[in-house]
């Protein structure tokens, strides 16, 4: 039975050939450089030692782990600021794409509104490296401009950078400024979606704008609002570690360490390889099952899977 | 609609809220524009603002006679061409056979790459898989990693399940392979998504920096993107600054490298916008 099973996926699998080997480029890279990495999670299960390598190094079950929640200081710190950032971005830049592509979908001038669009997508093409540091030089205290203009005002210029409390702030305006753009161009596509019959019918019975805009662009776009909203929550526990990384000086540590840069600074920096997996792992599997729980609420009021 | 639209007030402050944004939105590009060419002296008191103030190439002449630069860019370019001539047949390749429903190893194998969206091994096990395959320090590191991207593949596939499988199977009929039909049908005919990811590909290896900070110690195989930020960090200035008659500040050519670097988006940004536009709206649509 399993022979005949067999020989028949060999021939199926012959058939296929070409198939097959337009797939593989793909899938050794894929096996390389995503599910090998998913296997080396073991070491986090380990002390692992350079000399001794992934096989070599001897099991400590969940000792890393333990040390992680119980005794590592920074763990506290770090989840702390990952989900800080993340809370208020989820409340100030998710809705601010939203309300900027609306109003994008206001103007009726085709020039102007291509314009617009050009413009506000531009600062997602270029690097974190460039954009944060022209940030920087924004804020600088003695020749920014932000400090010039708070001069004119007859106000004393603000070392920005150098202070924790405007730390937060300044990685969610500075993502806004970035990334609010380009968040745009889906709800955009929805929105092109929209009969435009609706919007006219509504016109002749008298709709102001506002109300338009309430009652059936911001229903048109729903889907897409609860879809890119679930994902956003899936991604909680991730912050880009380029923005951090460049923006985050050590003196800011405290308020701007987020889980990327001190596994990346502890983990490879200090060769604490073992201590950082484990908690490269606990964030991986919390953002898992935040995605999961979100497609299945997902699933059960719109019946429709992420994947 | 034909009758005249009144102009209402809500117009006039949308339209200015949205303008206000765009202004803010090129400010930056502007700013170190005018402060790259500014006099330097004049840049480090602080008295430029939105207009240049002065004249000088003298932190062009820096940063362009500065060998790091010109080894960077050429890391950046070197992995940016290699990167995503490959990374776009392979991806293409690969989405092309998820998109034919009679391939039998379709569900498995989307099922394979969607999970590498949800989950992933994380910086340290990268790093390990990295050094194994003995690629740290080598251009390989900023290139191999990259090949396979998960998001991009599922935007092509929605672009390649729009090729019938019946103009497939005719041209299997009059006797070509599966590796003929893609290259001479389905990629000619999905022409704006390859163009799309193409550039998608390319923008990400030009900002890329995680990788290169990662992977790559030595001095001579630093990306633009690591050389900047050294610089940005001050770190590297002190070399490059030469104290004495030609004195450039550091400020200037920090201005000078970063409008550099991103220089040629801004030169082709124009041209190409309208495809990504297209590519995410109609793979949104689709998706």
């Amino acid at each position: 039975m399993n022979r005949i099973k067999l020989s028949k996926f060999i021939k199926q699998a012959y058939k296929e050939r070409y198939l097959y080997l337009m797939t593989l480029p793909g899938i050794i890279f894929m096996i390389l450089f995503r599910y090998l990495p998913m296997g080396g999670l073991i070491i986090a299960f380990k002390n692992y030692s350079i000399r001794k390598g992934i096989w070599g190094s001897a099991w400590v079950g969940l000792e890393n782990f333990r040390f992680v929640f119980t005794k590592n200081p920074d763990f506290f710190n770090i989840v702390r600021n990952t989900l800080q950032i993340n809370i208020l971005e989820l409340f100030f830049a998710f809705p601010f794409s939203i309300v900027l592509a609306l109003f994008i979908n206001e103007v009726r001038a085709k020039k102007l509104k291509k314009f617009i669009q050009s413009t506000v997508y531009l600062p997602y093409f270029v690097s974190w490296v460039v954009f944060a540091g022209i940030v920087i030089q924004f804020l600088s205290p003695d020749t920014g401009i932000v400090n010039k203009i708070i001069q004119i005002f007859g106000g004393q210029s603000i070392p920005f950078m150098q202070e924790e409390k405007y730390f937060k702030a300044i990685v969610v305006l500075s993502d806004i400024w970035k990334g609010a753009g380009w968040g745009t161009i889906m709800y955009l596509s929805a929105l092109t979606g929209i009969d435009q019959e609706i919007y006219d019918a509504s016109k002749i019975d008298g709709a102001s704008r506002w109300q338009t805009m309430w009652y059936i662009s911001i229903p048109g776009i729903s889907d897409t609002i609860v879809v890119l909203l679930l994902l956003r929550i899936g991604a909680m526990m991730d912050v880009g570690f380029e923005q951090i990384y460049v923006l985050c000086k050590p003196i800011l540590y405290s308020v701007g360490d987020v889980i990327s840069t001190y596994v990346y600074r502890v983990g490879i920096g200090n060769a604490q390889f073992s201590m950082t997996a484990a908690i490269g792992l606990f964030q991986s599997v919390v953002g898992l099952i935040l995605i999961i729980i979100c497609n299945s609420i997902c699933k059960k009021l719109f019946s429709k899977s992420l994947w | 609609m034909r009758y005249r639209r009144k102009i209402a007030v809500s117009d006039i402050l949308i339209i200015l809220l949205l303008i206000s944004f765009s202004f803010l939105c090129i400010l930056p590009f502007w700013y170190v524009f005018i402060s790259s060419i500014s006099d330097p002296l004049k840049l480090k008191s602080g008295d430029v603002r939105l207009i240049p103030n002065g004249f000088s190439l003298a932190a062009y002449k820096a940063v362009l006679g500065e060998m790091r630069f010109y080894r960077g860019l050429g890391i950046t370019i070197t992995r940016t061409v290699i990167g995503t001539a490959f990374g776009l047949i392979i991806q293409a390749m690969t989405a092309y056979t998820i998109s034919r429903k009679y391939f039998s190893a379709r569900k498995i194998l989307s099922k394979l790459i969607v999970f590498t969206i949800l989950f992933n091994g994380g910086i340290i096990p990268n790093y390990l898989v990295v050094q194994r395959l003995h690629l740290l320090n080598t251009i390989w590191a900023l290139i191999l990693p990259m090949l396979f991207n998960p998001w991009n593949i599922m935007l092509l596939v929605s672009f390649f399940a729009a090729i019938p499988d019946s103009i497939v199977e005719s041209a299997k009929i009059d006797g070509a392979n599966e590796l003929v039909i893609f290259f001479r049908l389905a990629a000619p005919l999905s022409k704006p998504a390859l163009m799309t990811i193409l550039l998608y590909i390319a923008v990400r290896h030009w900002n890329e920096l995680m990788d290169g900070v990662i992977y790559i110690n030595e001095e001579r195989l630093k990306p633009m993107q690591v050389f900047l930020i050294e610089l940005i960090m001050r770190s590297s200035v002190q070399n490059m600054v030469e104290p004495t008659e030609n004195f450039v500040s550091v400020l200037s050519i920090q201005t000078t490298a970063i409008f550099l670097s991103c220089l040629p988006i801004l030169l082709v940004y124009p041209f190409i916008q309208k495809f990504f536009v297209k590519g995410i709206m109609v793979g949104g649509i689709k998706g």
